[in-house]
């Protein structure tokens, strides 16, 4: 008690953080929680339906193609934005000349800073089939005619899928990279005294040292896949929706579109309940807390 | 790096040219379409409709630039966006660094709980309360309003933990002795352990700087007033709805790009810095606690 009255003034710093998770974060955590049981009504009273929103979503055909998109579309983005900086990474350490180095690095990392409006919509452009720098190249290569990317179903999900890579490859490289630097390089001097080659040095000193920045960067993406929704509200249209809508853009739909806010908070629940026995499945099975 | 002598075998001379081929080639997948879209948005309305694979401006021109500006008022959304990013990083640094102040303080009791309280917070993705959010805003009136898109983000779990990394490094002494010559917490705070920590509040600005000015699902859910559209917003359906025509002229592909270009320069601007920093912040963030 005493020890309280004592850093009184530290407790009153600490006020305004605590308040604001309170009201931004636990709030409405508690508050979805109640309307996802509720008939949400803007005026009048809200009664309690039980579990009817959850039941209405899981029987939604809509709510499972977003489903079904989510992992497709996350799942290959884990997977291909998973290997693809560490290839990155490895390679990038091969290269002698460190300037050459420094500039690869500058580069890669530039998609990483901006809004997916900003990446989204010069894609979008490029893309396109009259004027975009995409098909003008493959005219020039020899192709028959232009290809709709952002207008065929079978285009759509690839697309995501590599404009997600293009834009966090470079950024993931480069965390791969600060976990090489550090590196000791008496490892290195041992294993070549040992007669190791190149690929021995890559394969069995490299990469054995980054396995814990691999599960950094694994728990990392998968938090960020399952919430996925700027990418796919700027990039999407009409014509590529069935294919690539994925659960948050089904949530900000029934919620903001059509008012449903009963059945959107419940997805958004579901979504939540997810996130967690995934991450809490995937911490047991890489081991993450342990070291 | 690690190696001091290079590989002189022809297998790994190969390597070596097949590898800087593959950066160069890896390179331009990176620099190509920011040329492009740098290209374009100083070509003339005309010329950036045509076909071509275009890299250098085609018959230079700012129509793009005085279009969108002027015409398309984007300087509306355009000082939205630096009041929110200003007023919004400045907060959330001072606010973070306050919280990572506290939660290295030695022999308060409750700490352990605040920790707890603050990372919880961490797990929850923010877009899966999206709704709830929005009905909480609405609620409080802060609907159409910037400083809905202010107080969303305006302290996270994330920036604390990241500060209180950086102050765990100054002896908890300093503030005890301190205290003892009667000297109030927030001056031990701001005029001790924010100079020592400069390094950190670096980090958290910038961080919070580039992610206050791509924001964009707040916005989204919270703003439908058009003179309150944020950037990210009006550059949304100035890019990509395709009906984007207004009634009296159509827009061509400069003036999308020049809206782009516009949006880009505040961050390269300060990517030199972000470069220092950034992997830095976001190793110390990513540590287990």
């Amino acid at each position: 008690m005493k020890a309280i009255v004592k850093y009184r003034a530290v407790y009153l710093m600490m006020l305004p953080i605590i308040a604001y998770f309170l009201i931004f974060a636990y709030y409405p955590l508690v508050r979805g929680f109640v309307i996802s049981f509720q008939q949400f009504r803007l005026i009048g009273d809200r009664p309690f339906v039980g579990l009817d929103n959850y039941a209405q979503v899981l029987k939604d055909s809509a709510f499972w193609d977003t489903f079904a998109n989510t992992l497709i579309i996350g799942g290959s983005i884990l997977a291909i934005g998973f290997i693809m900086p560490i290839a990155l990474a490895l390679l990038l350490n091969e290269v002698f000349a460190s300037w050459f180095k420094k500039i690869v690095q500058m580069v890669v990392y530039l998609p990483h800073l901006f809004s997916w409006v900003v990446v989204g919509g010069m894609w979008i452009m490029m893309l396109s089939p009259d004027t975009g720098i995409v098909n003008q190249l493959l005219l020039a290569l020899g192709a028959e005619k232009p290809i709709g990317f952002m207008s065929q179903e079978a285009y759509a999900r690839p697309v995501m899928v590599f404009t997600a890579v293009w834009k966090e490859v470079g950024f993931t490289c480069i965390l791969y990279l600060a976990a090489i630097v550090s590196i000791n390089p008496s490892l290195y001097e041992a294993a070549r005294i040992d007669g190791a080659n190149r690929w021995h040095l890559v394969r069995y000193v490299t990469l054995p040292q980054l396995v814990s920045t691999m599960k950094v960067v694994l728990m990392l993406h998968v938090m960020s896949v399952l919430k996925m929704f700027d990418q796919i509200f700027v990039m999407r249209n009409g014509a590529i929706a069935g294919k690539v809508d994925v659960i948050m853009m089904y949530t900000y739909q029934k919620g903001i579109l059509e008012f449903q806010i009963g059945m959107a908070t419940a997805a958004g629940f579901l979504v939540i309940l997810a996130t967690l026995i995934i991450t809490f499945v995937i911490r047991i099975l890489i081991r993450y807390d342990e070291e | 790096m690690n190696r001091n002598r290079p590989y002189t075998s022809w297998q790994s001379r190969c390597f070596d040219i097949a590898n800087i081929a593959l950066m160069l080639l890896l390179m331009s997948s990176m620099i190509i379409p920011f040329l492009n879209t740098f290209a374009l948005a100083f070509s003339s309305n005309l010329a950036s409709m045509t076909p071509g694979i275009v890299l250098w401006p085609k018959e230079f021109s700012v129509e793009g630039f005085t279009t969108v500006w002027n015409r398309m008022q984007l300087y509306l959304p355009f000082m939205n966006n630096v009041i929110v990013t200003v007023v919004g990083t400045a907060a959330h640094v001072l606010l973070s660094s306050m919280a990572g102040y506290v939660l290295v303080q030695q022999g308060i009791p409750g700490k352990k709980l605040m920790i707890s309280f603050i990372m919880i917070t961490m797990m929850v993705p923010g877009e899966a309360i999206m709704i709830p959010l929005y009905v909480v805003n609405r609620d409080l009136g802060l609907l159409n309003t910037l400083s809905s898109l202010i107080i969303a983000g305006l302290v996270s779990g994330f920036s604390v933990l990241l500060m209180r990394n950086f102050f765990q490094s100054i002896p908890g002494e300093m503030a005890e002795s301190a205290r003892m010559d009667g000297a109030g917490d927030f001056r031990i705070f701001a005029t001790m352990y924010l100079p020592l920590a400069s390094a950190g509040l670096a980090t958290v600005t910038l961080f919070e700087f580039v992610s206050r000015w791509n924001q964009f699902t707040p916005a989204l859910l919270y703003i439908s007033d058009q003179t309150k559209y944020t950037l990210q917003i009006a550059l949304k359906s100035l890019i990509v709805d395709t009906d984007s025509t207004s009634s009296n002229f159509i827009i061509t592909t400069n003036v999308r790009m020049a809206g782009i270009v516009i949006a880009l320069i505040p961050l390269i601007a300060i990517y030199p810095y972000v470069q220092k920093y950034f992997v830095k912040g976001i190793m110390l963030g990513a540590n287990k606690e």
